[in-house]
């Protein structure tokens, strides 16, 4: 089976990829984490300024998964800023259903998004991997990809709604 | 000390490309900063910015020793968590020297975490150098945690030759 076309996400698609989020985030031992909704998805991917964009795989009907899903893989994906080196695209999630792995779907999905990247001018390309997913780490360093963590010493941090809130009021 | 955060305008950028400059050289790595002045006009004021800017100014009488009014910034844009919507990313933040210790840093996080809430963001993600102990002290001080620690998180990159590879689709 190697029959499945790529695309732009369209509104419609906003279920299959709340869907495929969840998956994704379930494989990551996070699924209690994912909070977003259909219609924050709708939001903010399909408005004036959308937040994100996403590319979706999809198979034909007689080659549904066992669920009777057609898009089976998606990546979501925005653009940021390095002051050094000037626009980026930032991978934000990237995920192929089990069952339809191993057919090339995740490839293409990779060779489309840095298609978009090198069109759009970046310099480079982004994301993260949880260190124990060894893998997609190997999946990700036969493309060419660095650790920027082990290499340069970058540690990812975040803080809470409810911290935001506290400095707001300082 | 007397001193005003502002959003960013086009006039900005020279003295932003000036402390951009400051901050890669205090992370060892001026070497790597390969934006102009003229580069960041167009990414950051033309109809669709790549990213958003805040400045810290002090007063005439307080300009720095070479005559800077404009002594701190940060730079950020708006991201998203397929987990929680929407969220900003802090790129930049970086006070002179000179200027520490007064609460400018702290104000500059604080219009950033104003502007994301005001945007509907949940979060506010940065990375900070392992090795910037006083950074990394400031920021767990206000709350934030190491999602690279605690979640084994790690940031990769594809760039140059790899990522034009990439997209031709070699192996």
């Amino acid at each position: 089976m190697a029959n499945f076309i790529l695309r732009k996400a369209e509104p419609k698609d906003v279920s299959d990829i709340l869907r495929l989020i969840k998956e994704l985030a379930k494989f990551e031992e996070m699924e209690e984490q994912v909070v977003l909704t259909e219609k924050e998805l709708l939001e903010d991917g399909f408005g004036d300024h959308p937040f994100y964009h996403c590319v979706v795989a999809e198979v034909p009907k007689d080659k549904q998964s066992i669920e009777g899903y057609t898009v089976v893989g998606f990546a979501m994906y925005y653009f940021t800023y390095d002051p050094w080196t000037g626009k980026l695209l930032y991978l934000e999630d990237f995920y192929v259903m089990k069952e339809f792995r191993g057919y090339g779907i995740g490839s293409e999905i990779l060779k489309m998004l840095s298609e978009t990247a090198v069109k759009a001018r970046c310099s480079g390309m982004h994301f993260i991997v949880a260190e124990w997913n060894t893998s997609s780490i190997e999946f990700y360093k036969r493309r060419g990809a660095s650790d920027l963590s082990h290499e340069e010493g970058w540690r990812l941090y975040e803080i809470d709604k409810r911290n935001l809130l506290k400095m707001t009021s300082k | 000390m007397d001193f005003t955060i502002r959003a960013a305008t086009l006039e900005d950028c020279k003295d932003i490309s000036r402390m951009i400059l400051e901050l890669a050289e205090y992370e060892k790595a001026s070497d790597q900063v390969k934006i102009t002045q003229r580069d960041l006009e167009q990414d950051g004021f033309s109809k669709n910015p790549f990213f958003h800017g805040i400045i810290a100014e002090v007063p005439e009488h307080h300009k720095s020793r070479e005559g800077h009014a404009k002594v701190g910034y940060s730079l950020y844009f708006y991201t998203y968590s397929s987990w929680k919507g929407r969220a900003v990313y802090m790129e930049d933040l970086y006070v002179m020297p000179e200027f520490r210790g007064k609460g400018i840093g702290k104000a500059l996080m604080s219009k950033v975490s104003q502007l994301g809430l005001a945007a509907g963001c949940t979060q506010l993600n940065f990375t900070v150098l392992d090795w910037n102990k006083s950074s990394l002290d400031f920021y767990l001080k206000q709350g934030c945690w190491d999602v690279t620690s605690d979640l084994g998180y790690h940031c990769m990159r594809c760039e140059g030759d790899a990522l034009e590879h990439l997209a031709q689709g070699d192996l």
